[in-house]
């Protein structure tokens, strides 16, 4: 994406707050701007979520179909990813302006989402080697102010959160194909198991330092950033009881991808890594505790829907 | 070290929106009736049709002796002959730099409106045009005064004066137009010791207070560039910085006393980074407006 | 020829309203900061968003020294349909949605004003429950306002159909703001894009078949659409301004 036009003067006073742990609003280098996230949002679709983080509005609906699992996987259910970057966010975007952005998230995502232990897939299977759930994710980019794969990831954690797989009530065997019949009613349905799932943190080399959640400004002041995708801890999203009941797994990286046009020290890299690792824990904690939130209050009361309207 | 996390949910969003105690002024708008009398001159936001004066625009009406303009909340830039604008330089063409100033077109600023260095008045050469981009190249910030408007409506800008001219460190913060009034001055030092330019044209540059945020003729480029900034400097920007975000979101006015007023009531909150909740930047903006309340019931 | 099902004996649509009856409108101005202006309007369960930029240079390309270019996108997102739209724009539906957004607007602007100036109205719909087209000019007029660019007068949309008659009416009944499940049955839609104020129309766009004598009553359903719906949002632009407003001096001499 083309970044914004900056001086030398003002790129300078950037660098150096980020060399002395103070950035130009007061943030120090591992801290995160304050995000909105609403959940069910788009009616249509099976699942869906809405992160805001400062001026990066991203907008996340999953869809569901059966489809026939891939022959060397007979065992697992499949999962796509597919980005639009929207012209609403820059006139850049216009037409297919946004294409080789949407790519490259796509692409990340899709990475990160590979391992089992990232996002289990077993449990899309309806009948072993003959039907599973196929899920369409549909990341929309309403708005850009930097740090785009965070706030994808997120949102698309939350999305898959909420969304409910209708149970197969019965299953036809007619010569070999099989006729599913799914339950009409939509609380009918189950919820699937994303504790794990991944979530990617942005680490932009400014200067010698690394700075997480970069601000539009900030992203066009450095010449490489790193993207660490790691995975999610279960615990956070259940309940304590539940929670207890858990093993301890240790969060694992399953994807690391580089953008821009600068290198970087092995051991730069090595202290970036780390650090992602450690924000991503915290964006994971947080996002459980409001993610549990929200689905106190719909079991409460019944939940007004805000979407873009308040 | 873990770092500062926070999500919120849809339902504990915060409504910026600060109450005053004026009455709503009269909207008019687009297509509305203005007036039907003939003897009124139409300004800006206005048009004629079938004898009537209309709106074109969504906002309150400006009535000077007989002219008759509709100022929208929320539009782009419209320049006028002495307002003081912050511009980025987008481009370096034969004697003129192309400048982005948050206005329908943009802006330009002839090779013969600047300042030369050495302080020099002569007419501009060959090797003038050459030195153009050492002067000012793509990206470079400036601040600088309309001179004139073009019949299109384009800006024509000029940096004669010393207090004009390319701003060094600091940090920009971009507003709409039509919160900034417009005043005598816009060069502030304020007491908490950073200097504010507030331009007409939305763009505000926060810069530390000794070097007054613009390149003096004498001084050698590099060091100016590399003096660095002091932590507490670098604090205090940060706070103004939040506080204009702050008086922006529930869309208040700003000079130079409200931007004070904000950061004398941020000052309760220790950490800097504190001031970018919503709930916080609401505090401050209501605070804020109370003590301009107090101020104009006196 | 009228579908016979549209309406029931009790004179209640498929999804319950009156003939006459608009489905529910909610908006709201300014959901985004990046954009000069942009609103968010829901109809019924149909949601859209609107984001304008500009006026502002205009691309060498585009360059007209008559007056503003304005230009448009129509985009629907791939989750906003019941089933998964594969791509959102670029296909021969969505151009020719933008080419009517562009007529439709076009109208409205004051484009004499802003020569060598360009104006990007994008438009992004979320859910498609039927009368998006609408939907999406309405919204857009919105963004407009609210970016402060000169308008003559409100342009809204509103799509008409026609049922026969239930048992117990008069006749023919023409049906106000169509819904997906009305479209689907396979009845006409008319498609009216006016500026209310002036009663001029700015685009007129029917599909199935209509017999003259019709036309009219349809149309003037429509347009009495238009005019409700023009009140709904100027309502909604005096909120928005009344909310911002508060804070600001208004010179008067």
């Amino acid at each position: 994406m083309a970044g914004l036009l900056l001086s030398p003067t003002e790129k300078n006073f950037i660098l150096q707050g980020v060399q002395d742990d103070f950035r130009s609003d007061g943030r120090s280098n591992i801290d995160y701007r304050p995000m909105e996230l609403e959940t069910d949002v788009v009616s249509h679709a099976s699942g869906s979520a809405r992160l805001r983080l400062a001026n990066t509005d991203i907008l996340v609906g999953v869809k569901t179909e059966i489809d026939t699992p891939n022959p060397d996987k007979p065992g697992l259910g499949k999962l796509e990813f597919f980005v639009d970057c929207s012209a609403n966010a820059t006139p850049e975007f216009e037409g297919r302006g946004g294409e080789q952005l949407a790519n490259s998230i796509s692409n990340m995502m899709q990475r990160a989402y590979h391992s089992s232990q990232a996002f289990d897939l077993k449990q899309l299977c309806i009948f072993e080697g003959k039907q599973c759930w196929k899920l369409y994710i549909d990341i929309l980019i309403l708005e850009c102010g930097g740090n785009l794969c965070d706030a994808v990831s997120l949102a698309v954690k939350a999305a898959l959160f909420n969304t409910r797989i209708p149970f197969v009530k019965a299953a036809l065997m007619d010569g070999g194909n099989i006729d599913l019949q799914l339950s009409d009613d939509p609380y009918d349905s189950k919820l699937l198991n994303v504790g794990s799932a991944p979530l990617l943190v942005t680490l932009c080399k400014i200067g010698d330092k690394c700075v997480v959640d970069p601000s539009a400004e900030e992203e066009s002041c450095s010449v490489i950033s790193l993207v660490v995708g790691t995975t999610g801890n279960s615990k956070f999203y259940c309940s304590q009881e539940e929670a207890k009941k858990l093993p301890n797994v240790e969060s694992k990286c399953s994807t690391i991808g580089m953008n821009g046009a600068g290198s970087v020290a092995p051991k730069t890299l090595k202290d970036a890594i780390q650090q992602g690792l450690e924000a991503a824990k915290s964006l994971d904690k947080a996002l459980g505790q409001a993610l549990l939130r929200e689905r106190q209050e719909n079991i409460s009361f019944k939940k007004h829907s805000y979407g873009f309207l308040k | 070290m873990t770092g500062h996390v926070s999500i919120r949910l849809a339902s504990e969003r915060v409504n910026h929106c600060v109450a005053t105690m004026n009455e709503p002024p009269r909207f008019y708008t687009p297509g509305e009736v203005i007036t039907g009398m003939q003897d009124f001159m139409r300004g800006h936001g206005t048009y004629t049709e079938d004898d009537c004066l209309k709106a074109s625009v969504a906002g309150v009406m400006e009535k000077v002796n007989k002219l008759i303009c509709i100022r929208p909340l929320k539009s782009r830039y419209v320049g006028e002959i002495g307002d003081v604008v912050v511009g980025r330089v987008l481009e370096v063409q034969q004697r003129r730099w192309k400048v982005e100033t948050n206005s329908r077109l943009d802006s330009v600023l002839q090779l013969s409106s600047v300042n030369l260095p050495g302080g020099e008045l002569r007419r501009r050469s060959a090797e003038d045009e050459q030195m153009m981009r050492k002067h000012l190249q793509e990206g470079d910030l400036i601040s600088a005064e309309v001179q004139s408007v073009f019949s299109d409506g384009s800006l024509s800008l000029h940096t004669r004066s010393l207090k004009y001219g390319k701003l060094t460190q600091g940090t920009l913060v971009k507003v709409y137009p039509s919160l900034i009034k417009r005043r005598k001055n816009h060069f502030h030092n304020l007491p908490c010791g950073v200097a504010i330019i507030i331009g007409n044209n939305g763009y505000i540059w926060i810069s530390p207070q000794n070097h007054e945020g613009v390149m003096e003729e004498q001084k050698d480029d590099d060091t100016v560039d590399q003096q660095s900034v002091s932590r507490s400097d670098r604090e205090t920007m940060a706070r103004v910085k939040n506080c204009i975000a702050a008086l922006v979101a529930s869309k208040m006015m700003l000079d130079d006393t409200s931007i004070m007023f904000a950061y004398e009531e941020s000052l309760k909150y220790d950490s800097v980074k504190d001031l970018l909740d919503p709930e916080t930047m609401l505090d401050i903006s209501f605070l804020t407006q109370h003590r301009i309340n107090n101020i104009m019931e006196e | 020829m009228p579908a016979t099902d549209l309406l029931s004996s009790q004179g209640l649509r498929l999804d319950g309203r009156r003939p006459n009856e608009l489905r529910r409108i909610r908006c709201r101005l300014g959901v985004f900061t990046q954009p000069d202006g942009s609103a968010y309007l829901e109809q019924g369960n149909t949601k859209v968003l609107a984001a304008v930029y500009g006026p502002h240079q205009a691309s060498k390309s585009k360059l007209s020294t008559e007056g503003v270019v304005v230009n448009c996108q129509y985009s629907m997102a791939t989750f906003s349909t019941g089933e998964r739209k594969n791509r959102p724009r670029g296909d021969r539906k969505s151009q020719e949605m933008s080419m009517h957004l562009r007529q439709a607007l076009t109208a409205a602007i004051k484009t004499e004003l802003y020569p060598r100036s360009q104006i990007d109205i994008y438009v992004e719909v979320l859910q498609a429950d039927g009368g998006a087209y609408c939907a999406c000019v309405n919204a857009a007029t919105l963004a407009l306002t609210e970016a402060g660019v000169p308008l003559r007068a409100y342009v809204c949309a509103s799509s008409a159909s026609m049922a026969a008659a239930g048992a117990g009416s008069a006749g023919p009944e023409p049906l106000l703001d169509v819904g997906h499940v009305e479209e689907a049955a396979g009845g006409v839609v008319l498609t009216v894009a006016a500026l209310p104020t002036t009663g001029h129309i700015a685009l007129l766009e029917m599909s199935h078949r209509l017999h003259m004598d019709y036309f009219d009553i349809v149309l003037s359903r429509a347009m009495q659409g238009c005019r409700d719906i023009e009140v709904i949002l100027d309502r909604a632009v005096r909120d928005h301004l009344a909310e911002g407003w508060t804070k600001q001096d208004v010179m008067t001499i």
